[in-house]
């Protein structure tokens, strides 16, 4: 065997769900036997019960798009979001390395823009909220 | 937490699968099959589990080989779905057993991953029932956290390593797993997804 090319392009969780559902893999695993292996199934499942299902393509591309204003976001931590979907202020935080050292380092670069630093991550967690809403049940959950 | 994998292989395909192949045209299926037979669930060492055969590229040649049983080798070129979580990445699992060491987590279809004790929420310790309890203090209030079997864990990768295989393995040693993750779960928004 030879590998050619190690890393062809990084996958966001919803490109894999997509492409198992378009092969014939479905939450139930009885379903699945036939189409898919088992061990996509199991894979299929995971996913299933991640934020990846409820997304669609024009989502996630929305979001790239619209994210490519902070600049102090590497892709990679685009593309943690994208597959985490954080909707806490914490739950950012957890997903973007040294968070805190880099909004420090940020403040002397975008001092003279007079905007705070917190308020970026504030605007990143609401167009994170935007375009990927929870479902209505998790919503009821969170309010009571 | 995946990403494509560019391969090349000379694919010995047997007569028995050529047959109804080159009859119906359907070459290609009988190809990913057998591709999908060698890197399905497994663990290529440097570029991670193979999760799924994300498509054939091209492939080539047919040539029946002396002393092959007949077999006819392709040289095939395919893109492999990789399973390989990123330094850095925040992956949701869940807490599947923990011993004196920390904890372990699975994601279903993978369940090499440890979050040693080091890298847990400070201080915690482990209770008599053998469950890993953090002790939160905040205005002099202690509040206790035990981080339960089967509850969702949002960790982040430490590393990924791959063990080489070992020669010998005594009976009782635990089984060899080609691929594992370290996870830590010290910092904000992390630990038990119910908390945050």
């Amino acid at each position: 065997m030879k590998i050619e090319k190690a890393n062809v392009g990084n996958l966001t969780n919803f490109e894999v769900f997509d492409f198992l559902r378009s092969r014939g893999a479905t939450s139930d695993p009885m379903g699945c036997i036939g189409s898919v292996s088992p061990s996509e199934c199991k894979v299929f499942e995971y996913l299933s019960g991640s934020p990846a299902c409820m997304q669609t393509r024009e989502s996630v591309n929305e979001f790239l798009i619209k994210a490519d204003k902070f600049k102090f976001i590497t892709t990679f931590e685009k593309l943690n979001i994208v597959n985490s979907t954080p909707t806490v202020m914490p739950a950012l935080y957890a997903t973007i390395k040294d968070c805190d050292k880099r909004i420090a380092k940020e403040k002397e670069q975008i001092a003279k823009e007079n905007q705070l630093e917190e308020d970026q991550l504030q605007e990143l967690l609401e167009l994170v909220k935007e375009i990927f809403p929870l479902p209505a049940e998790e919503l009821e959950e969170l309010s009571q | 937490m995946f990403y494509l994998s560019q391969i090349e292989r000379n694919l010995k395909m047997p007569p028995h699968l050529l047959k109804p192949s080159l009859l119906d045209g359907e070459l290609e299926k009988g190809i990913r099959g057998e591709l999908e037979k060698l890197y399905l669930d497994k663990v290529i060492t440097n570029l991670g589990l193979c999760i799924s055969v994300y498509d054939i590229q091209s492939f080539e040649g047919g040539f029946i080989f002396p002393g092959d049983d007949g077999c006819a080798t392709y040289k095939v070129r395919c893109r492999l779905v990789m399973f390989q979580p990123f330094v850095g990445e925040v992956i949701v699992g869940k807490i599947e057993s923990c011993d004196e060491f920390g904890l372990q987590a699975s994601l279903g279809f993978f369940s090499d991953i440890r979050i040693p004790e080091r890298f847990m929420v400070q201080p915690c310790h482990r209770g008599e029932d053998g469950i890993w309890v953090w002790q939160f203090k905040v205005d002099n209030e202690e509040f206790q956290y035990s981080l339960d079997i089967d509850e969702e864990i949002r960790f982040r990768v430490a590393s990924v390593k791959y063990p080489p295989t070992p020669v010998e393995q005594s009976e009782n040693s635990k089984p060899f797993s080609p691929m594992e993750i370290t996870g830590y779960i010290n910092g904000d928004g992390l630990g038990l997804v119910s908390w945050w």
